[in-house]
């Protein structure tokens, strides 16, 4: 007889092997209900397309919407942090459903388009030269502390004219926004200290931008405000928002894929061979294989039905990207880390009306990385194969990627 | 007299993101499968209709001078 299913999904196994937990999952009960934290838990690609594709269906306002209260559980006495938190969560723009949700993403959306992105190519390309003639130096990097941060964090703040000296403190308080996706029973306190923190950094930026507006990022939220799209405080979350989503996914899209590279020579083999030709394939399957991302919630707006259950108005949704990419109906040997897969139609930026913003940016940072590292060290691999990941259940996170190249 | 364009989804790429819907109403429409499908090439100006190719975030939409198949986009 098959045992039950645990549904603690903060175990130090699901949080080391999502895929074991959420493959079982998609095979055995692809619309499971998790009683634990009374959520559905979504794992097949085709569902999850589905689900992503009817926005009328499944709120994206979870914070502003959802009647429970936080899950895993919080400490009685962190309740009033609790609202400053839904507050402050309901007012991103990622938070809204349409029509708010189409105004609210007009007024970012040209900036982050295809074309506009690439032009950032030459700037991107540039600081992976420049961080990696720091690591050639050493001799050796931790790749996410070395590289996987500082470029995406440099890439966002020169978007948004954040001077060079305030990254490291953006970096901050981006690590304390991070408890967000994760099940500590104190973590109300970092949390709301890191979106304080955001909002009193980014408010005096968004004062000048208003009066002297430029061409970066920052200005253009203040533009939403006097086009009255947006409210004060949501041009100060959004922008807080894009700093953080701006480099926290990439972070993990370039240690990621560069930790599957280690443990895939002869993909390594594949992609040192014609590393210009092969960085752009070869970054969607890092995107497919372990998605930076591993999942998101929605709440139901009405009674749905899904494979023969119920879904019921107000429940919580949450669809697993992991699971997704990896769904044998999907893509065939989805174990397998082929960087020539093709057709390769993973969800790791969702779909639907709330598509990745960032992805062509995430992209481009991809293909710099890999190609650069495929040209100047052949030889990499990792130092360590025991690894640690943030015990979160959003995003896919490494501690650190201590490689060498000798 | 406004030139003929031909225009076309790539169905591959296309993950319903509507933006294109947003920008063109009258050309774009999500079907089924909520992916976009051109309903007609004629019924929004050509700026717009290439406004619309610009802004989708997976470049699936393939704009061309119907008569001399001159690519207007990407």
């Amino acid at each position: 007889m098959p045992t039950a299913i645990q549904d603690d999904l903060f175990t130090p196994d699901v949080i080391a092997n999502p895929y074991a937990y959420y493959g079982r999952l998609r095979d055995e009960d692809p619309v499971h209900w998790n009683r634990g934290y009374e959520l559905w838990v979504i794992t097949r690609h085709d569902d999850l397309v589905w689900l992503t594709r009817h926005h009328e269906l499944f709120s994206s306002a979870v914070f502003k919407n959802d009647p429970r209260p936080a899950y895993p559980p919080i400490d009685e006495s962190d309740l009033g942090l609790y609202d400053y938190v839904r507050n402050y969560q309901g007012d991103q723009f990622i938070q809204h459903d349409r029509p708010e949700h189409l105004e609210m993403r007009r007024v970012m959306h040209s900036y982050f388009t295809p074309k506009s992105m690439e032009a950032w190519r030459p700037f991107v390309r540039e600081a992976v030269k420049d961080l990696l003639d720091e690591a050639e130096k050493k001799g050796s990097m931790d790749v996410m502390r070395d590289l996987a941060t500082p470029l995406p964090v440099l890439v966002i703040a020169e978007m948004m004219g954040v001077p060079k000296a305030e990254r490291p403190y953006i970096r901050q308080l981006a690590e304390k926004l991070l408890y967000i996706g994760r099940g500590e029973y104190d973590r109300m306190k970092p949390l709301t200290e890191g979106m304080r923190g955001m909002i009193e950094y980014v408010s005096p930026l968004v004062d000048k931008r208003k009066v002297d507006p430029g061409d970066d990022f920052i200005s253009v939220l203040a533009r939403g405000e006097k086009q009255g799209v947006f409210t004060r405080h949501q041009v100060l979350v959004n922008t807080s928002l894009l700093l953080l989503a701006g480099h926290e996914t990439t972070i993990n899209l370039l240690c990621n894929g560069t930790l599957a590279f280690t443990r895939h020579p002869d993909q390594w083999e594949l992609l040192k061979e014609d590393p210009a030709g092969r960085a752009k394939q070869a970054t969607e399957e890092c995107l497919r294989y372990d998605s930076p991302v591993i999942s998101i919630q929605r709440i139901a707006t009405e009674d749905v039905e899904m494979r023969g259950k119920v879904l019921r108005k107000d429940d919580r949704v949450r669809w697993f990207i992991s699971s997704a990419n990896r769904d044998p109906e999907a893509f065939p040997n989805p174990e397998t880390f082929d960087i020539f897969r093709h057709p390769n139609q993973h969800v790791a930026f969702g779909s639907g009306t709330h598509h990745c913003l960032g992805a062509t940016l995430a992209r481009v940072e991809g293909q710099e990385v890999f190609k650069a590292l495929a040209e100047r060290f052949p030889n990499l691999r990792a130092e360590t194969e025991e690894l640690e990941y943030q015990p979160s259940i959003t995003f896919r996170s490494l501690k650190a990627l201590p490689v060498t190249w000798h | 007299m406004a030139r003929k364009l031909k225009v076309w989804v790539d169905h591959h790429s296309c993950v319903g993101n509507a933006m294109c819907e947003a920008i063109a109403a009258k050309t774009f429409r999500l079907n089924g499968d909520r992916q976009s499908e051109v309903v007609d090439p004629t019924a929004n100006t050509e700026a717009e209709i290439l406004e619309a190719a610009e802004n989708c975030p997976v470049s699936a939409i393939f704009v061309e001078d119907a008569e001399t198949g001159e690519r207007l986009f990407p």
